[in-house]
């Protein structure tokens, strides 16, 4: 009997040490961008381009990790000129990302008084699948994604629904140590 | 032979007479609030009230008409001063429709194409209470929240009419895509 203890305590300690290491979820807060989230490893800033019919052309922020083969995306897109077609900017930027995707999930969002949506996605060529939220917040269009890569293969990990569900637009609201994001330069 | 083509032919204008009068569809247009649509059957309109956590208190103006028992509505509100804010206001409105019925349909809205279009979504729901099934557009555009319904009523009971589904698409908002000879929808004195 002792043995069977002794080999079943051998076995979950390999488990845990054979098991992917997961960074730590640190809190982050943009005051001048008007909301706060929280992602695993280390946040890297990006430009990108994001363009849409009606929005036109735009650069975008992207604050961005990987944590155990899982992408995590917050995505800024300033329209502030365009800030009165706010519905349709929204509507323009969730339509584009599902566009001729196999859709898992299309639901409402709502976080502190603000209305957005959510999506999960199937990404082309079993490339993995994202799961996004999508909110219109100061004139911008800030969009979470998650996408679960195939070396990950997980893909009902509780982690992308942590991540797009972390978004806060109070500043109360934000961990207590929550890190300050620097703008794109 | 010859009895049974007459009898036939006595039946089939039987029941074209018997049928419920259908109304012709109209096209009507207002160019204060930016829209027009189809409908059948006389439009009347009317105002509301409506309220929204994040929209507050708004006065709605409704244009109806019933017609084969199908209830068709186009109701406007306002929002000049927070149309930044159009893109929750609009998810509220959407919201508040499908909260606690029976979602059948919820699905992007797009009218107009290109650089023109106006997103929006459209929704179908149960009524409880088996009180019928209502198909809704809701879109946003130039400070205006603009829902368009069509609830075809158990006494209609033909659940999946085409109907609803000619209402809610007509809806254009380049409005020299509109039919020539649209009405004019009257406004609230």
């Amino acid at each position: 009997m002792r043995t069977w203890t002794l080999a079943l305590l051998a076995g979950a300690t390999l488990m845990a040490m054979t098991a992917p290491a997961s960074a730590a979820w640190k809190g982050y807060i943009s005051h001048s961008l008007g909301f706060a989230f929280a992602a695993p490893g280390e946040l890297k800033i990006e430009k990108g381009k994001y363009q849409g019919a009606v929005a036109g052309t735009h650069d975008a922020a992207i604050f961005r990790s990987v944590d155990d083969n899982i992408e995590y995306k917050v995505i800024v897109v300033d329209v502030t000129q365009q800030a009165n077609q706010a519905a349709t900017l929204l509507g323009e930027a969730e339509y584009i990302f599902q566009d001729g995707k196999k859709v898992l999930m299309d639901a409402f969002g709502r976080v502190d008084g603000k209305y957005g949506r959510k999506l999960t996605i199937d990404l082309p060529n079993k490339a993995g699948r994202t799961t996004a939220a999508f909110w219109f917040v100061n004139g911008r269009i800030v969009s979470l994604q998650a996408t679960v890569l195939p070396a990950n293969g997980d893909f009902d990990t509780p982690e992308m629904g942590r991540f797009v569900d972390s978004i806060t637009f109070y500043s109360v609201r934000a961990a207590d140590d929550a890190i300050e994001l620097p703008l794109p330069k | 032979m010859r009895r049974i083509t007459i009898a036939t032919m006595v039946a089939a204008s039987l029941a074209i007479f018997t049928a419920p009068a259908q109304a012709a569809w109209h096209s009507y247009i207002s160019h204060s609030l930016g829209f027009s649509v189809e409908m059948p059957g006389e439009v009347k309109t009317q105002t509301g009230t409506y309220r929204g956590a994040v929209s507050g208190p708004r006065e709605t103006i409704i244009f109806r008409s019933v017609e084969d028992n199908i209830e068709y509505k186009v109701t406007v509100m306002s929002f000049a001063q927070a149309q930044a804010e159009g893109a929750s206001i609009l998810g509220e409105r959407e919201y508040m429709f499908q909260d606690k019925k029976k979602v059948l349909m919820d699905t992007f809205g797009r009218v107009e194409p290109g650089k023109d279009a106006i997103y929006g979504r459209k929704i179908t729901i149960e009524l409880p209470m088996n009180a019928g099934r209502t198909t809704g557009a809701f879109y946003f555009n130039k400070g205006k929240l603009i829902s368009l319904e069509a609830t075809v009523l158990p006494a209609n009971g033909d659940y999946a009419s085409p109907d609803p589904g000619r209402f809610i698409d007509s809806v254009a908002f380049v409005l020299s895509r509109a039919q020539e000879g649209s009405t004019e929808l009257k406004l609230p004195e």
